[in-house]
């Protein structure tokens, strides 16, 4: 059963396109990657997904319920979470009371959110950080933050926008791990990151963007065997 | 480094020692009646005790939640204006009339939210300001209902009774002072629990980024309107506390901009989003105004024997030392700021964060 389903959503700013006419559905407890040029409205279409601005057309379907129009606090009590590619820390809170704040969107008792803030940053390998100032930590710690403060807030679906960008190989080949480990428990995953090796590893399917248009669908072989999609983006580097 | 970041995290937590220490003082300060009856010096105390109730207030919605208002001479003047008005033209007595300015506070406060939190940033900061205005002018301008410019002057207070036996009749300071006594610890009490609670998390998300809050399922708006609300209704009953006290109310004592900026400052000087800073802010700033007002900076240059009162340089001294008070407040709070951007309370907790990881 398809999840999420994407229904020819466009966005305008003022005259530029940076979402046209996409579609594609994405079904339970899969990866999708999305993939595509810098500009070619991969955050847009996040951001219309969650509720940041709403699509200028189209729709967007999750779990059956239309989305468009709501807010992004409502889109994340429904179960869906999306991290932010320019990190957004509480700064002048401790790593453990920032995923404390995701965790306090589904409980009222601080206790209970802190015991499930606790058990997310076991899962991100950051509980010997919990009490340190959010906005003192290195960008890789940042990242894992974001995704931490995501799954307290229990999704069903989670948006991760560039967890892996500026981050070495060893930190990047932790987050694929953590990005595997959160698909075995079940929670559903669209994932935008430009490491092509990375995200032919992780993905069970591939959207590419290019200029807000829909370049390309398929699995990670036709994807990578795609001749448009070898032209328009993977030619480049 | 980092051991020093894991230690300011420490710090900000709560401890036990602090509410007992708190309790302490609170005690000492109940029979503190009993030793001073220096009416001027009982006077500083409940000014320190309004200032702090005002900053308390404030810091909910602006320290915890990161929404500047400029405006909050509305709640304050709403809560005093209510009280007057219903002690001079209904003959209700101000323990009960406190209630009908919480009550206002309350609509004014959603009015005002419902206006100014469409916008963020500077541009909130100024609607606060021009709202505040609007409802100045209004006070000023609807004598029917405020007395306009003329103020309500209190004729006097009933004596307060418990079951017939009259508690007090106002007739000195002390009992006011027990009032600013038990509302100050109140406010105080009121920013611990919402810290300590899931209000007190949401408040700090929206503070530090709106948007990223906003992801994570906080409704900004629901929120910044809780805060708000709460920040209103202390600030109205510092408004009344005032009003009874001084025993008079016109636009320009409890509506003005310089009061909204004066609460800013108590916690601006403290420290902002601090349970303690307001309180220290009001230590500071009181007996700094105070001071300043009663040229004892003048009387001080003339005890130090290097100026003599009776000079010329002495005699301009004493005459434009005390018109320039509004000057040297703004010069020394314009210092504190530079050298302690994170208030007094930040600049002790940063020494004693240095302190520690030099012993570490
Ligand atoms: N709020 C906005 N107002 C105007 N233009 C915008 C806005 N947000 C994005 N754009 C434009 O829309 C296009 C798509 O931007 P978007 O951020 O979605 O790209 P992206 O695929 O995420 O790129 P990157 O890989 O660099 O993150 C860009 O041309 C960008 O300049
Ligand atoms: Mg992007």
């Amino acid at each position: 059963m398809a999840i999420l389903e994407i229904k020819h959503v466009s966005k305008f700013f003022g005259g530029l396109a940076a979402n046209a006419d996409v579609s594609f559905e994405l079904e339970q407890g899969m990866i999708m990657g999305l993939i595509g040029p810098n500009g070619a409205g991969k955050t847009t279409l996040f951001n219309c997904i969650t509720g940041y601005y709403p699509p200028s057309k189209g729709e967007v379907i999750f779990n059956g319920r239309r989305m468009n129009g709501l807010q992004p606090d409502k889109v994340c009590k429904l179960g869906m979470a999306r991290t932010w590619q320019k990190v957004r820390p509480l700064a002048k809170l401790s790593v453990l009371d920032n995923v404390m704040v995701g965790a306090l969107c589904r409980t009222n008792s601080l206790k209970t959110a802190s015991d499930l803030a606790m058990e997310q940053l076991k899962v991100v390998r950051m509980e010997d950080k919990a009490r340190f100032l959010a906005g003192g930590l290195p960008i890789g710690e940042r990242k894992k933050l974001e995704v931490a403060r995501v799954l307290a807030t229990q999704p069903q679906m989670l948006l991760l926008d560039e967890v892996m960008g500026g981050l070495n190989p060893a930190e990047s080949d932790e987050i694929i791990q953590l990005i595997l480990d959160i698909k075995g428990r079940g929670i559903t995953q669209m994932v935008i990151e430009h490491d092509m090796k990375a995200i032919m590893r992780i993905s069970d399917r591939i959207v590419v963007l290019n200029s807000g248009e829909k370049l390309a669908e398929g699995n990670p072989q036709e994807i990578v065997s795609n001749p448009e999609v070898i032209a328009a983006y993977l030619g480049q580097d | 480094m980092s051991t020093l970041k894991k230690l300011s995290a420490d710090i900000s937590g709560s401890s036990a020692v602090t509410v007992v220490a708190g309790l302490a003082v609170c005690a000492g300060l109940c029979i503190v009646p009993f030793f001073v009856q220096n009416p001027y010096l009982l006077h500083i105390m409940i000014l320190i005790f309004l200032s702090t109730i005002m900053g308390e207030s404030w810091n909910i919605l602006g320290g915890y939640t990161g929404q500047y208002s400029v405006g909050h001479a509305a709640y304050f003047g709403t809560g005093a204006y209510a009280t007057m008005m219903m002690l001079q033209f209904r003959q209700v007595a101000p323990w009960y009339g406190v209630w009908v300015g919480l009550a206002a506070a309350l609509v004014v406060a959603l009015v005002i939210g419902s206006i100014c939190f469409r916008l963020r940033g500077p541009y909130f900061v100024l609607a606060s300001i021009a709202v505040a205005e609007i409802l100045r002018l209004c006070t000023l301008n609807l004598p029917s209902l405020t007395n306009g410019a003329e103020g309500i002057l209190a004729t006097g207070l009933p004596p307060f009774t418990i079951g017939g036996t009259v508690i007090t009749d106002f007739s000195t300071k002390i009992p006011f002072y027990y009032i600013g006594l038990a509302l100050a610890p109140l406010t105080i009490l009121v920013t611990w629990l919402v810290q300590h609670s899931k209000l007190g998390y949401f408040f700090q998300a929206i503070r530090e980024d709106q948007d990223a809050a906003h992801s994570l399922g906080i409704s900004l708006t629901l929120y910044k309107n809780i805060a708000l609300v709460i920040s209103a209704m202390l600030t109205s009953l510092a408004g009344s506390f005032y009003a009874i006290y001084v025993g008079f109310v016109d636009p320009p004592t409890v509506m003005a901009l310089d009061i909204s900026v004066q609460i800013v400052l108590i916690c601006i000087i403290g420290g902002i989003g601090t349970i303690f800073g307001p309180v220290i802010g009001s230590l500071v700033l009181v007996p700094l105004s105070e001071a300043l007002r009663s040229n004892l900076i003048a009387s001080l240059i003339f005890k130090t024997g290097l100026v003599s009162p009776d000079s010329k340089f002495g005699g301009f001294l004493n005459d434009n030392l005390a018109h320039a008070h509004a000057l040297i407040y703004g010069i020394l709070v314009v210092i504190v700021i530079l050298f302690m951007p994170e208030g007094v309370l930040g600049f002790l907790k940063k020494l004693a964060v240095k302190r520690k990881g030099g012993e570490a």
